[in-house]
């Protein structure tokens, strides 16, 4: 069995009265990419300060490559970082902020040249070696600071929400770039982001994070296709959100009646009483807009258009059910703008498999 | 025409008038230096550099007591740095208890009136019996221009990004690594800026100077001041024109290294 590059026991931490993170467990595997993912406030920050050695924790353990270091100095802990700005020295050269790790471990000058320039050369910057970090873009720095958080191989790789300076472009460039390296390499990264879209492209697994602990732990699709809380289901994606009364429970489904009188069918989940009120979700690209009588799915509702908007890859379509909220749809860019001009009936159709179920009220 | 009225508006005008105003009352000791009376007359009647000769003569002690001011500029000023870098480092880097008290205290020569600090200087160093020696000179000066280099490294340290000091303690740095080889380089400019101005602002002190310093071994504002007291010397005004050309030097040079800086970073 391989230990873990980083294992946290029962961390929390609390500012006074407030609770900033509560008892929390999160291993991260040899070469794992794990991300920690949350809103501002959601405590993933103070988990990944307390991780650094920068914040103490309140209580509980932590384990960097299965050595204690709860009580370890931050330079000790054999952890790379790399910081939302950068974070490069700007008296001294790209070479000479990559070897700073080096130099300060005693390594030898032949040795220094030859893993900077490895490192240079794994990020694409060896022919900048010589220029002062403000003479690069921000991209490029970033890259810089990438190379200087791998060149002396740490234990573990902290990102602190590396891309969050970049422009959209380059962003998604650069989360090509670092999934490339850490496949490559083998590091352990341990991410930082609040953007869900950069943890679903980039991670092993995500960490969500909410109210200073962890929501749901699991792989990219695991956290899309199965939210265990409504908040898990609205922070990753797009959703909609659908209240209603469960009416019956049988062994294979859950049978739900909304407001406006239509029936929904959603999957059993345990715990689930007929009578208790609940929300259903529905991600806009599961619905299909169904046309004349068909009703090929095992949910339709009727609705009206509130009017398409356009968004170049997609077109998003609004509409009214009975009830009065809002539902958006996800439909192909080629769709035919006519038939959802505003005030047009819409039947919208989706599969129970594709149907949430959440206890009212959790969450959001 | 439109171009002058655009240019001389009445703001301008005022600016202009402000800065002669106050510059000509610095200036008005060149021409007079070069004049050949034995007495400060202006402007003078007969030019000649009589009086740059005489200031320059070793009888006349002005070169010795330059040397020593230069000699003290240079001890107290080292003395400060070595006492105000580490101090604004450690001040903005940490949080204890005292810690307001302690900034405030260390800042407390320049709110204080020199005069009193200077008595209180010279009563500490009576009793210690070190009055008159370059020692004492020199560390009542560190006291009085400690504060100028705090301010300057403060302020610099202000805009110092934290993370970079993050950075080099995760990837290994030691405090005294940190200090040395990230934040001092990035502190250069402000270092130097500070240490230029506490040397211009011991080289000029007179107060501290007039109780500590030996009556027969002054530094040269001490001198300045004392002939003036006695004979109104118009080698005085040769001695000034010194004076003005290097504070001039050396402020042009702070404003370069401090212009250099803020384009590096």
């Amino acid at each position: 069995m391989t230990t873990n590059k980083l294992s946290l026991q029962q961390v929390s931490k609390a500012y006074g009265y407030v609770d900033a993170l509560h008892p929390t467990d999160l291993n991260v595997a040899e070469s794992e990419f794990v991300t920690l993912l949350g809103p501002s406030g959601s405590g993933k920050t103070t988990l990944l300060k307390i991780i650094a050695g920068m914040e103490r924790p309140s209580g509980g353990r932590v384990f960097i490559n299965g050595r204690d270091t709860t009580e370890t100095p931050v330079r000790e802990r054999d952890l790379g970082m790399v910081f939302q700005n950068y974070a490069l020295m700007p008296h001294l050269s790209v070479f000479d902020n990559v070897a700073f790790p080096l130099k300060v471990r005693k390594t030898g000058a032949e040795e220094i040249r030859r893993k900077v320039g490895e490192a240079l050369g794994t990020v694409q910057l060896a022919h900048l070696a010589d220029r002062k970090p403000q003479a690069l873009s921000g991209g490029q720095q970033q890259r810089v600071s990438i190379a200087r958080a791998i060149v002396y191989n740490p234990s573990l790789v902290l990102m602190d929400e590396p891309l969050g300076a970049l422009d959209k472009k380059l962003r998604e460039q650069l989360q090509h770039e670092i999934k490339q390296l850490h496949e490559r390499l083998g590091i352990t990264i341990l991410y930082v982001t609040h953007d869900q879209q950069e943890a679903m492209s980039m991670s092993d697994r995500i960490a969500l994070m909410n109210e200073g602990r962890i929501e749901q732990l699991g792989a990219p699709r695991e956290l899309y296709f199965s939210p265990k809380t409504a908040f898990a289901a609205d922070f990753l994606g797009n959703s909609n959100f659908i209240e209603a009364t469960v009416s019956e429970v049988s062994a294979a489904a859950t049978r739900c009646r909304l407001s406006g009188g239509e029936e929904l069918l959603a999957p059993r989940r345990d715990g689930v009483r007929q009578g208790d009120a609940v929300r259903l979700m529905v991600r806009p690209e599961h619905i299909r807009l169904i046309g004349g009588d068909g009703a090929a799915e095992d949910n339709v509702l009727t609705a009206s258009s509130l009017g398409p908007t356009f968004f170049g890859d997609a077109l998003e379509i609004r509409a009214q059910i009975a009830d009065g909220s809002e539902v958006s749809v996800k439909v192909a860019n080629n769709f035919e703008v006519a038939a959802a001009a505003p005030g047009q009936p819409l039947r919208l159709g989706w599969s129970s498999d594709h149907t949430h179920l959440f206890a009212s009220g959790s969450g959001r | 025409m439109r171009f002058l009225t655009k240019n001389l508006s009445l703001p301008v005008i005022v600016t202009w008038l402000i800065y002669v105003f106050l510059l000509v009352p610095s200036l008005v000791v060149i021409p007079i230096s070069f004049g050949t009376s034995n007495e400060l007359v202006f402007p003078p009647q007969d030019w000649g550099l009589d009086l740059y000769r005489r200031a320059l003569d070793p009888a006349e002690g002005w070169l010795a007591a330059a040397g020593r001011s230069m000699v003290l500029g240079i001890l107290a000023t080292t003395i400060a740095l070595l006492m105000g870098v580490p101090a604004a480092y450690g001040l903005s880097r940490s949080r204890f208890p005292g810690q307001k008290a302690l900034t405030f205290m260390l800042m407390s020569p320049i709110f204080a009136p020199t005069i009193v600090v200077a008595l209180a200087l010279y009563l500490y160093f009576a009793t210690l019996g070190m009055t008159g020696t370059m020692a004492a000179l020199a560390m009542s000066h560190a006291v009085v221009i400690t504060p100028f280099i705090l301010v300057t490294t403060l302020s610099g340290l202000k805009h110092l990004d934290r993370n970079i000091e993050n950075a080099a303690m995760v990837m290994g740095a030691t405090r005294l690594q940190i200090f040395f080889h990230v934040v001092l380089p990035a502190l250069k400019g402000s270092v130097l800026t500070g240490g230029l101005f506490a040397f211009l602002l011991s080289f000029d002190e007179v107060i501290v100077s007039w109780f500590i310093a030996r009556s027969d071994q002054p530094t040269l504002p001490v001198k300045m001041y004392s002939s003036i007291q006695w004979e109104i010397s118009p080698v005085l005004s040769a001695i000034s024109t010194f004076l003005v050309a290097i504070t001039v030097v050396g402020s042009v040079v702070a404003a370069f290294i401090s212009s250099a800086e803020t384009d590096g970073i």
